[in-house]
């Protein structure tokens, strides 16, 4: 049942009610069993989220080498706040716990891309970035 | 023949069939272990932690949730050392963390004497579920499976899927019947009983007339290929009771 909603998720960037009615039925589980999987996991969003997802790791190595500084960056550039999507749903604001690449240290990832060792200064070049690939 | 394996709990010797859990075979000598999320006809979940025991197994002393644990092999068991206290105390605390105004924990708080929280650390809200689940594997037994846990960690709650009143319950209450706290809310007013936000139409008993069932939970007996009959269970016995009284 995960790798289905995984594959949704990566696909729809979000699982729907509806979507969940139909797991439901084709796997012939009980909605409250996939209700359950699919708000257990943090990998897994009930909410559209936006077409590029920024993961701001506040890991303990991340967190000592200044990611509070750069979320607040990340939030100040979109204008939204953690877990928040931009109006245009270009972005989606989350913090993580560890993204295992400590050595990189503060790291964000933009659609499973990895930047590490980011800086308050980087963060609008990131973002251009991002929406530069977009546009092309 | 299944294996019969004999263990020691508090001093006392008891033979029971291996795969028993420890909790059943404590209740074979009446010995009382405390449960909240048990119930004797759900499979049991562990969830609640407050069944804790002693086990001395192949010399290893631990603690041991005795709802779920079996017997395998020869083992003694302590249902009131201090360490089991110890564990149990603290079980009740966080338990009453969460839920100050269930009464079912308040007793058991002064059964144990369990200190009171700090104030700073109780909570304002009027939560009584301590998250169990007995609700969960009661409408899985009983109803369509309509209710499951969402969420986890502390924010973890019992709610229909997609928190919306659910398309397949009964509404025959079992849930709430079986809520360790009275978590869950019926109101029955007249013909009409409401839970989970929606509204059951209640079914009269053909012999005493009181009301009893709803229409859902009888249509569900019937698809199960057993013959309805619109009488409710304290007359059914009665009736049962008669007849056998006359043969």
């Amino acid at each position: 049942m995960l790798a289905i909603l995984q594959d949704i998720q990566e696909k729809e960037h979000y699982i729907s009610v509806d979507v969940m009615r139909s797991v439901a039925c084709y796997l012939d589980v009980p909605e409250s069993r996939v209700y359950s999987v699919a708000t257990f996991y943090k990998a897994l969003s009930l909410v559209p989220l936006g077409k590029n997802v920024i993961k701001m790791c506040n890991g303990t190595a991340c967190h000592i080498r200044g990611s509070p500084e750069v979320m607040k960056a990340f939030e100040k550039e979109l204008g939204i706040k953690n877990g928040e999507t931009t109006e245009d749903g270009m972005f989606t604001l989350q913090t993580v716990n560890c993204l295992g690449a400590c050595a990189l240290a503060p790291v964000v990832t933009v659609n499973g891309r990895v930047f590490g060792k980011v800086r308050v200064k980087d963060v609008p070049c990131i973002i251009q970035e991002v929406r530069e690939d977009e546009t092309e | 023949m299944t294996e019969l394996i004999e263990i020691t709990i508090d001093g006392r010797k008891v033979a029971v069939e291996k795969g028993t859990k420890i909790l059943s075979a404590a209740k074979e000598l009446g010995i009382e272990i405390p449960t909240l999320c048990h119930h004797e006809a759900l499979p049991p979940d562990g969830n609640c932690r407050l069944c804790q025991v002693e086990v001395v197994e192949r010399g290893k002393r631990k603690l041991a949730v005795s709802c779920m644990y079996p017997v395998r092999g020869p083992m003694e068991v302590f249902t009131n050392t201090e360490r089991v206290m110890d564990a149990r105390r603290s079980v009740i605390r966080l338990h009453l963390n969460r839920c100050p105004q269930a009464t079912i924990l308040q007793d058991l708080a002064r059964e144990y004497g369990v200190e009171p929280l700090d104030e700073r650390f109780v909570a304002e809200h009027d939560d009584l579920c301590i998250r169990c689940g007995r609700c969960v594997r009661a409408c899985a037994a009983l109803g369509n499976n309509c209710l499951g846990f969402a969420g986890r960690g502390w924010d973890r709650t019992i709610i229909p899927p997609f928190d919306e009143p659910p398309v397949g319950c009964l509404g025959c209450a079992a849930c709430a019947e079986v809520c360790p706290t009275g978590a869950i809310k019926v109101r029955e007013e007249g013909n009409i009983r409401e839970i989970w936000g929606r509204e059951f139409r209640l079914v009269r008993c053909t012999s005493c007339g009181e009301y009893f069932a709803t229409k859902e939970q009888l249509e569900k007996v019937d698809s199960c290929g057993v013959e309805v009959s619109e009488i409710c269970p304290h007359c059914r016995k009665r009736d049962e009771a008669k007849r056998m009284k006359i043969s």
